[in-house]
């Protein structure tokens, strides 16, 4: 019987001897993958937790895209490990240690591109002026990404980079500095919609005073409707770098929107004077309804600064010029919001100075000179910009408008073109439907307030109700 | 001869009154400039410089352009003595007695007038005419018709019978006029509107100033800002009554320390002005605290500063067309005492927003009231200012003007445009 040394299984043999040395490097990757599986879980679930409390949606696409990437991450963490601890030759080492970095660039650029993709398309599509852009912002990040990954790979393989890498660095400043603004806007517009400070839809007051609706938030510029109807247009960095004040959400829009107009007027003269009462009491029955809605109106334009302001031209008169003070008081307590029409309003004047004539037939003369003159007031009604489509607009538009406006819409609108309630009331119930706001607005006395005083009042009306 | 040619216009651009009278009241402008847009205005009167008038046109016509209605500015020619023949018209309309005007003068009128006619190049759609100087003009309506208005800046309350009947044939046939003040209408047979002159709140007299160059000013004339200091700003003439002021001053004075400051100049077509200088200063000879000063015309920086320095401006006037001195004194926030003639009391509502008075023991005790109660004299300064705000400056008058020019081809109470 012969006896042979050599084993009829080297293999066998060699493990025998060596199972050590392939074992501990075997157990070492199983293990760095149990690792890898056990962080993997305990690691996503804090960071979806810690996404559900921010409330931010782009958490999904971080989950989603690298979840299986995380555990090849740590097989090649335990690969690395392994190799270490086995007994391959140190230029066996080192070719492992490039393949497995190679490997691992590899994935995280991969894992990378998906998740900039992901998360671009996300936000781009939000944005609506950036959908046709959309592709070149992916191609853009897609080719960033593959140029990083592919010098760092070549880095590890020892090629060359520094020319490439300074090369690329000249290129990305050039484009950075050209396109800097730009930069700075479509950053500032991200922001803008992610914060979702600003929305399509809002309405806000800039820092100028200008505001209007948010139409359109886009990569370089948001677009503003004002009131006017002009397109107001900032750039996204210029409106994150102020204080602007957002209304929110459009109000109820109105079945027809309310247009202000402006009225002006030019004073005519009739060249008729009265120079006693009586001359005055015969005039005042006589003279166009337009004579007479001067006489009573003038002064709320042209005094409307003054408290008490003076009532009307005729008992001014007759107090300052004939000295019958009893009757210009008389006069002067006249409640012109009482009265439907001017010559309803002429009717009463009528009436007090002829009863004040039937108890005093001598009557004053005024001193010549100082006769009263009869002015014809002639209306030019003008349409303004101003357009409201619903109560907010119509109250930021009634801060803005002249006083001839507000003049127009409250006293003009009632009395001389006789629709007997002022032209805010009419909308807002008969557009908007708030009967509760317009007979708020229509109890007002105009009569009582300076104009500033009144626009005030009825703004805060307006605002209460929007609020 | 045209503008340009002459005087360098005002540089006040639109936007800039838009923080003093507010957006709302320049997009009025603009509306009604666009409701006038193809017509031309030519704008005509006697002289550039000197007057209230061209001072008014001065600013007027490059913002009436700004705002795209095309508006040229031409002046007739006359020699000193059509000067002196219209000044005597002009004292005539206002009612002075002592006026004779002789058939020769109404001859020379004419005779300027006809000349004007054949070397004056008419080439507007409005004519736009001020004052009596060149009102024959209107001549020419019947050769080549479009609009012509005339504008009046004279108180035309008691006018020289005589005068005005000459005038009246000529202005009989514009087809509108324009009045300062209601009592100036006459029995006439076309439209008669009524617009009032206006300050511009940018112009060299009437814009913010530094209170050093106010001082300086002070300096150069010789006035101590020490004592309260009472102004009158206006050119030398009888109706303005300097001797009255001088006179009110005097009794002012016997119990409140002050000053009187009696500032103006002359205007190229009044000759009379170096007579009623010279009776001034012999009438104020003696007393230190009267400051009589000849101010050139181009002096508005220092009339403005005068304005501001003042703590009661007067204007106590016999007889005024306007009195745009009291829209200035108003505007700039000063207590104003005046007389209640001509389109002042348009301007001042009696304790609202100044005081008013009719004779020099009046207009004494009205000063003397306003120095000895500051907080008084402020309120009533800033009540004036608003007021001026309101319906004196400048973008009012531009509004009326181009409302008058909108309701020549109108004859409805209510225009919508």
């Amino acid at each position: 019987m012969m006896y042979y040394n050599v084993s009829m299984f080297p293999v066998l043999d060699s493990l025998k001897q060596n199972w050590l040395l392939i074992a501990v490097p075997l157990l070492v990757f199983l293990a760095t993958y149990i690792v890898g599986l056990w962080t993997r879980r305990v690691a996503f679930r804090a960071f979806e937790r810690w996404a559900a409390k921010q409330k931010w949606e782009g958490y999904r696409f971080i989950s989603e895209t690298t979840r299986s990437p995380f555990l090849h991450w740590f097989l090649i963490l335990g690969a690395f490990l392994a190799v270490h601890l086995s007994a391959l030759q140190p230029a066996q080492k080192a070719l492992a240690d490039r393949v497995l970095a190679s490997l691992f660039i590899i994935s995280v650029t991969w894992v990378s591109i998906a998740l900039s993709e992901r998360l671009l398309r996300f936000y781009i599509r939000k944005v609506p002026r950036l959908h046709s852009s959309e592709t070149l912002f992916v191609n853009t990040a897609r080719i960033t990404l593959v140029v990083v990954g592919v010098l760092m790979v070549l880095d590890v393989w020892g090629a060359p980079t520094t020319p490439i890498v300074v090369l690329l660095a000249v290129v990305i400043l050039v484009v950075a500095v050209s396109f800097r603004d730009t930069l700075t806007n479509f950053i500032s517009g991200l922001q803008l919609v992610q914060s979702e400070q600003i929305k399509v839809g809002d309405y806000i007051k800039l820092e100028t005073g200008e505001g209007g609706y948010v139409v359109d938030i886009n990569w370089k510029n948001t677009h503003i409707r004002s009131l006017e109807g002009d397109l107001i247009i900032v750039p996204n960095s210029r409106l994150l770098g102020q204080a602007v004040i957002n209304y929110g959400r459009p109000l109820k829009k109105a079945s027809k929107p309310f247009r202000f107009y402006t009225r002006v007027h030019l004073k005519e003269l009739t060249g008729l004077k009265a120079g006693s009462l009586a001359e005055l009491a015969t005039m005042i029955s006589q003279v166009p309804e337009s004579v007479i809605y001067y006489h009573t109106h003038h002064f709320f334009e042209e005094h409307h600064f003054l408290i008490p302001e003076p009532a009307n031209d005729f008992a001014l008169w007759v107090s300052n010029e004939l000295g019958c003070e009893v009757l210009g008081e008389k006069l002067a307590s006249i409640d012109a919001f009482s009265f439907p029409s001017i010559n309803a309003l002429r009717a009463r004047i009528e009436a007090i100075i002829n009863d004040y004539l039937a108890q005093n037939p001598d009557g004053h003369r005024a001193r010549p000179g100082r006769e009263f003159h009869f002015i014809k007031s002639v209306s030019f009604v003008l349409p303004t910009p101003y357009i409201a489509h619903d109560l907010r607009e119509f109250v930021e538009a009634l801060k803005q408008v002249s006083l001839g406006s507000l003049f127009y819409h409250v006293f003009e609108a009632r009395l001389r073109l006789k629709k007997g309630v002022n032209d805010f009331s009419l909308w807002i119930e008969e557009c908007l439907g708030d009967k509760d706001l317009a007979d708020r607005i229509a109890s007002l006395d105009p009569y009582n307030y300076t104009l500033e005083n009144l626009r005030s009042t009825i703004v805060q009306l307006v605002e209460k109700r929007i609020k | 001869m045209t503008h340009d040619e002459r005087h360098a216009q005002s540089t006040s651009r639109l936007q800039d009154y838009e923080p003093i009278v507010g957006k709302g009241c320049i997009q009025e402008l603009k509306m009604l400039a666009e409701a006038l847009s193809g017509k031309v205005i030519q704008t005509i009167n006697s002289t550039f410089i000197g007057g209230g008038v061209a001072e008014i046109l001065e600013h007027m016509v490059p913002l009436l352009n700004q705002l795209g209605v095309d508006t040229r500015w031409d002046v007739i020619k006359g020699g000193q003595e059509f000067f002196e023949v219209t000044k005597k018209f002009h004292n005539a309309l206002h009612g002075k007695n002592t006026v004779t005007v002789s058939p020769q003068d109404f001859e020379l009128f004419m005779e300027v007038s006809r000349k004007n006619l054949a070397e004056m190049r008419f080439f507007g759609d409005i004519f736009f005419i001020h004052d009596p100087q060149p009102a024959a003009l209107i001549a020419k309506k019947k050769e080549i018709g479009k609009k012509w208005v005339w504008r009046c800046h004279i108180d035309l309350s008691d006018p020289d019978e005589q005068v005005w009947n000459f005038l009246r044939q000529f202005v009989a046939d514009y087809d509108a006029a324009i009045f300062s003040a209601p009592n100036f209408a006459q029995k006439l047979p076309i439209r008669q509107f009524m617009v009032t002159p206006s300050i511009d709140p940018l112009s060299d007299k009437n814009r913010e100033l530094e209170p050093d160059f106010v001082e300086s000013v002070l300096r150069k004339y010789g006035v101590t800002s020490d004592k309260p200091m009472v102004v009158q700003i206006s050119r030398f003439d009888r109706l303005k009554d300097p001797i009255g002021v001088i006179e009110a001053f005097e009794m002012v004075r016997k119990s409140v320390d002050c000053q009187l400051v009696l500032a103006g100049g002359t205007a190229t077509d009044d000759p009379e002005s170096e007579a009623v200088l010279e009776e001034v200063r012999k009438r104020a000879e003696g007393n230190p605290d009267i400051h009589i000063l000849l101010i050139p015309p181009e002096s508005d920086l220092e009339i403005n500063a005068l304005q501001r320095a003042a703590t009661v401006v007067v204007q106590k006037s016999l007889k005024e067309g306007f009195g745009l001195t009291i829209s200035e004194a108003l505007w700039k926030g000063k207590p104003v005492v005046a007389s209640a003639v001509g389109g002042i009391p348009l301007q001042i509502k009696d304790k609202f927003t100044g005081l008013l008075c009719y004779t020099v023991e009046g207009a004494a005790y009205a000063i003397k009231q306003l120095l000895t109660n500051p907080e008084y004299a402020a309120w009533l300064g800033k009540n004036g200012r608003e007021y001026v705000r309101q319906n004196f400056l400048i973008t009012t008058q531009l509004k009326n003007y181009l409302l008058v020019f909108l309701a020549l081809d109108r004859s409805e109470d209510v225009i919508y445009l």
